[in-house]
């Protein structure tokens, strides 16, 4: 580089400077120091006419270092960076020195102290400056398409923002069809819209969309690469049907001998060993469920390849692979509902007529177990009484210490799908606390509160029991009356606790996001951005990132979106500043810094015999752990190399001259 | 139960010992579900005695009357509340606390608990060997059904001394 | 052949003899050796209310006794084992505790160990004698009669600490008189509490909540009820008469057996052996049923 030649500027900001130091003697002593060109201090540095000084004593001064002692740099590092750039330096020659948050914010009762502090500060600042050196950026096309992770609502969502956008999409979803949670709600709350009704027109609209692929009955296998340029092996795992032949006809379904307790319909209802999961299906291709088909199970039948009209069955299907590349990825994957036979003193599981809010939702659905009636499951009659039990594990320190969210609303929900069902019905809602947070969701509240025969109890059921005729029986305190109640219901319904999908966790380790205590994906910050993670590139829609009602999971997917699009439409992927760079005649290929490395930014590779660290630019974000790790100092860290530092803090020791 | 709300009443004194004595429970917690007072044995026969209530007036130091009432005895000590509880506050482990604290405060417990500990003292049991009534009023003892004789407990005097210690002045 | 210490506890000894005698005569037989240990006292349940370390300081003294004869300890009463077995938890966890207990327990020269085994009636005879060889023994199943099974609170309850039975959903106690050849079944609130602690309180309330418990039970056509633990008895056994008078309902009235009693009737013991005249409750009924009268 030559001749360090240094610019020093002192800032006044004002009296917050100005009035505890004196920084034209700060200036002063700037320009005694070792390489130190032109000294300044002026009222505002980052004025208008502050940065044309700099500028322009740039050009007349030949400098090529500059510092630049003022404010926090988290305030104008950017800023005088600017300066540098505009007068063709770069960037990274510039040196902050905080004289303000840090000299005469916190030491203004002792002035001359701070003074002097200022001055040490400078003096640390100008020997570090000897050693700064230019830093480039790394640009990386970023791949113009996106991973989307699920295909209930927030996948969709995300989806069709993202494919409006103009960007390729590619939908994986585990099931047969999408749609996910909210395909199987009968109605949704406040409004008592129809569910299917507001969701299979998106569906459809993922269907047709030109830039939309989806991958359905398949889940993601592998991820590698990096931020903008993702290389994801999907399984889609063997139908049993070719879909590229299909037509959706459906006869199949219709003909096929053989029964399964259906999952959509949370095990009360059946269905064939060829299956679309719902009517609405998207895409509207069968599946084969090999442990209930006759041909897999018993070797006989085979009716459904009889019947086929394009001869689409082919039972030698195998698992495929295929490999995506795609810029971003948005994480769909939903919630499930805590399984309520660990609530064991609520029976679930053992007595028949203690269900689940999402059974209840089956039941009540047009396309449920019983055509959308409401019957105790012991004997199909209708309830006379039905119990309503919230939080049921929730808030538990024994079983999900947080709150679900949407249970107390779905509970005011299902008041309606009983009273709707059977008007006589007396129905008791047994509730801690009415969380109706949401846009007119205290309106219905008060709608359901109102009405004849509906029993708000306020207080928590601890045992419940059957009684002979197979309804359930148990006593409940109710803190409003101040009495214990004696309630016995032919129907109890469990609002369950919330929490990650089960088989999320291997998922979540190919993506390297972390978990928050619950198990949901750890947002990169919880108020300004939830639909973040630490992953570039890696976004979170819906449920995943932690409970959610519909309107807050379409605001989460849509933001999602956004945030992927704005990644993707700049691009380019820009490596950080604060890089680890490797002296690759120094590296042993001792493989420390990679086992250090949170991002798995690393590799230790053979070369010319050797094994040697290799820098991925785009996962590096700049921690230094592997430069502080390294033994030998062949892995230094841009703009904090060990010389830097080290001539930083040394002079701090020395003291200012 | 009335109990007077005025606020210069409360105070954490008795919060802070209870909250002590019960550790790793955690009373501080309660969000009054009345889960415990749902399941209680007590309270289906003794329509005052909810241990919800208990606890929240623990909380707010209100519990001189608690302590006059005495109801604290009414409990079976089943644990059904502390099992099921959803913040480990185990209203169970605060009565006992409560129970223990009235003693050192000077109140009387029942006059049969009484009893039991004088005699655990004397004795090493709750009370000496007794003669029963059968169905047929026959009168039965250990001797007469050939049980072997009872004996006082190992080192019964420095255990005396030692019970006499820990049971206060009973 | 296993071998342990026969805790007897309070009540036992004192007052429920049926529950010592029977437990004597049949143990034995089913391959359970037991040694005597009267140097034990009170394991400090009752005192718990009054000052909870010298609950704490009794079991102490009691696992440490046992600790010095180095064998295991069985006791008959619910109440015994949960206090030895909180006890054992507690000062496992606490070192503090455990410092000022092996402090008063040195000042009469016993060392403090808690690494002693606890056994209960109900889960010795289930996993460690084993249902399979109780059945083998019965010479006299008890066909044709269902049973309730009581366990009672302190056998299920409080789950953090091991207990011989399961909190919600209490098998072992049924399995042991299914294999007796009796039959079993459901009832409501099968782990509910006899009330026997609030007895120094109030004997009325207790009394109300004994024959709840019985008005639960005899809804669902059970013969009888078994129980394990000497409060139990005593409440529904002892006192069913005043808990029929007290709620003034004629049909709080069945027969109330300790299992130890149905185990030897069922392997063939007689009447005598097993004190079934001490029983308060209508036992006569079942028993002839049996084919066992009570003189015999």
């Amino acid at each position: 580089m030559g001749e360090v030649r240094i610019g020093v500027y002192i800032c006044h900001c004002g009296k917050n400077i100005g009035g505890v130091i004196n920084p034209s003697r700060v200036a002063e002593f700037a320009s005694k120091l070792p390489n130190v060109v032109v000294a300044r201090d002026y009222m505002y540095m980052c004025s208008s006419p502050g940065q044309m000084l700099i500028e322009e004593d740039i050009k007349r001064h030949n400098l090529n270092r500059v510092i630049v002692a003022a404010c926090s740099p988290r305030m104008h590092e950017p800023t005088f960076q600017g300066v540098l750039k505009k007068a063709g330096l770069n960037p990274w020659l510039l040196e902050m020195v905080n004289i303000r948050e840090h000299v005469t914010w916190v030491h203004e009762d002792v002035p001359d102290k701070a003074e002097e502090k200022a001055k040490e500060l400078v003096y640390a600042a100008v020997m570090r400056a000897q050693h700064l050196y230019e830093i480039t950026i790394h640009r990386l096309p970023v791949v113009k398409s996106a991973l989307v992770i699920g295909g209930g609502i927030a996948g969709i969502r995300a989806a069709l923002d993202l494919a409006n956008a103009g960007i390729k999409v590619y939908l994986v979803e585990k099931k047969q069809s999408i749609g996910g949670k909210m395909a199987q709600l009968d109605k949704t709350f406040p409004t008592l819209d129809c569910s299917k009704c507001i969701l299979t027109p998106l569906m459809v609209d993922v269907a047709r969309h030109p830039n939309i692929t989806i991958y359905a009955y398949s889940e993601v296998v592998d991820v590698s690469g990096s931020a903008g340029d993702f290389k994801v092996k999907v399984r889609l795992k063997p139908t049993y049907v070719d879909w590229s032949k299909c037509t959706g006809c459906g006869y199949c379904t219709e003909r096929c001998p053989a029964r399964a307790p259906r999952e959509f319909d949370e095990g009360l209802g059946t269905r064939k060993a060829i299956y679309f999961d719902f009517p609405q299906a998207v895409p509207r291709r069968p599946v084969i469920d090999p442990k209930y088909c006759l041909w897999f199970t018993k070797g006989i039948c085979r009716a459904c390849e009889k019947l086929c009209p394009v001869g689409a069955i082919d039972f030698n299907q195998k698992d495929r692979y295929i490999e995506l590349n795609v810029g971003a990825i948005i994480v769909a994957t939903g919630y499930e509902l805590y399984d309520m036979t660990k609530l064991r003193e609520y029976g679930y599981g053992k007595y028949k007529n203690v269900i689940t809010g999402l059974q209840l939702e089956r039941l009540s659905d047009a396309d449920g177990p019983t055509k959308g009636k409401i019957v105790r499951l012991s004997d199909g009659k209708e309830p006379e009484t039905v119990a309503i039990v919230l939080c049921a594990g929730s808030r538990d320190e024994k079983h999900v210490r947080y709150c679900c969210r949407f249970g107390c609303a779905a509970a005011i929900k299902h008041v309606y799908y009983v009273k709707h069902s059977v008007p006589e019905a007396k129905v008791f809602v047994l509730y801690t606390d009415i969380r109706a947070f949401g846009k007119g969701y205290e309106e219905f509240y008060q709608r359901l509160r109102g009405m004849d025969d509906v029993y708000f109890i306020r207080g928590r059921p601890a045992e419940i029991f059957e009684a002979k005729d197979g309804s359930l029986i148990f006593d409940v305190f109710d803190s409003n009356t101040g009495q214990l109640l004696s309630i016995k219901a032919d129907l109890v319904v469990l609002e369950s606790a919330v929490v990650p999908p089960k088989d999320w966790e291997s998922l979540r380790r190919m993506l390297k996001i972390s978990c928050d205590p619950g198990g949901f994906a750890l947002e990169l910050h919880p108020k300004l951005r939830p639909f973040e993670t630490t992953a570039d590139g890696i976004f979170l829609a819906g449920a995943i990132q932690g409970p959610k009602d519909i309107p807050d999971t379409v605001a989460h997917a849509a933001a999602a979106a956004a945030a992927a699009i704005g990644f993707l439409s700049k691009g380019e992927v820009e490596s950080t500043p604060y890089l680890a760079v490797v002296n690759e005649d120094l590296c042993s290929g001792c493989g420390l810094c990679a086992s250090v490395c949170p991002f798995d930014a690393i590799e230790i590779k053979e070369e010319g015999g050797r094994r040697i660290a290799k820098v991925n630019v785009i996962r590096c974000k700049g921690c230094g752990a592997c430069a502080a790790t390294c033994p030998s100092g062949a892995m230094q860290q841009n703009y904090f190399t060990d010389t830097q530092i080290v001539s930083e803090v040394s002079a701090l020791a020395g003291g200012a001259k | 139960m009335l109990v007077s709300l005025e606020a210069k009443l409360i105070n954490r004194k008795y919060l802070d010992s209870v909250k002590e004595l019960v550790k790793p429970h955690t009373p501080q917690y309660c969000y009054q579900c009345a889960k415990c007072t749902s399941a209680c044995t007590a309270s289906k026969v003794i329509p005052e005695y909810k241990p919800h209530l208990i606890v929240a007036l623990t909380r707010m130091g209100l519990i001189k009357q608690l302590l006059d009432s005495g109801i604290i005895w009414a409990c079976t000590e089943c644990w059904k509340c502390g099992e099921y509880c959803p913040q480990n506050v185990a209203p169970v482990e605060v009565i006992i606390a409560l129970k223990n604290l009235a003693v050192a405060s000077g109140y009387r417990p029942p006059e049969d608990l009484i009893a039991m500990a004088r005699n655990v003292i004397e004795l090493g049991r709750i009370s000496p060997p007794i003669e029963v009534l059968s169905k047929e009023f026959e009168i039965y003892s250990r001797e007469s059904l050939n049980l072997p004789p009872l004996v006082r407990p190992y080192a019964h005097e420095s255990m005396r001394k030692t019970l006499k210690d820990l049971l206060g002045g009973l | 052949m296993v071998k342990v210490l026969l805790y007897l506890g309070c009540t036992i000894p004192t007052k429920q003899y049926a529950y010592e005698i029977s437990a004597r005569n049949v143990l034995p037989r089913l391959g359970v050796e037991l040694v005597e240990f009267p140097e034990a006292g009170c394991c400090g349940f009752p005192l718990k209310g009054i000052n909870k370390n010298a609950w704490i300081y009794m079991s102490a003294r009691i696992l440490s006794l046992a600790s010095m004869r180095n064998l295991p300890i069985l006791a008959l009463c619910n109440g015994c084992d949960t206090s030895l077995r909180k006890i054992k938890t507690l000062l496992n966890e606490d070192e503090s505790l455990r410092k000022y207990m092996a402090k008063l327990l040195a000042n009469e020269g016993i060392e403090l160990h808690t690494d002693v085994e606890v056994y209960h009636v109900v889960d010795l005879l289930h996993d460690v004698v084993g249902v399979n060889k109780i059945k083998e023994l019965v010479k006299k199943p008890l066909t044709g009669i269902k049973i309730a099974s009581y366990p009672g609170c302190h056998l299920l309850r409080p789950s953090d600490i091991p207990r011989p039975e399961d909190s919600v959903d209490p098998r072992k106690f049924d399995n042991l008189l299914s294999a007796l050849g009796a039959s079993v079944g459901y009832y409501p609130d099968k782990g509910g509490c006899c009330g026997a602690t609030m007895l120094p309180y109030s004997a009325k309330y207790a009394l109300r909540v004994v024959a709840g418990k019985i008005k639960n039970i005899k809804e669902f056509n059970f013969d009888a009820v078994s129980t394990s633990c000497p409060y139990c008895m005593e409440m529904l056994d002892a006192k069913q008469d005043a808990a029929r008078s007290e709620v003034g309902d004629e049909s709080i009235s069945i027969p109330v057996f300790y299992l130890t009693q149905l185990i030897g009737l069922a392997i063939g013991l007689s009447p005598k052996e097993l004190g079934l005249s001490l029983n308060l409750s209508p036992v006569e009924g079942v028993l002839e049923k049996l084919g066992v009268s009570l003189s015999g």
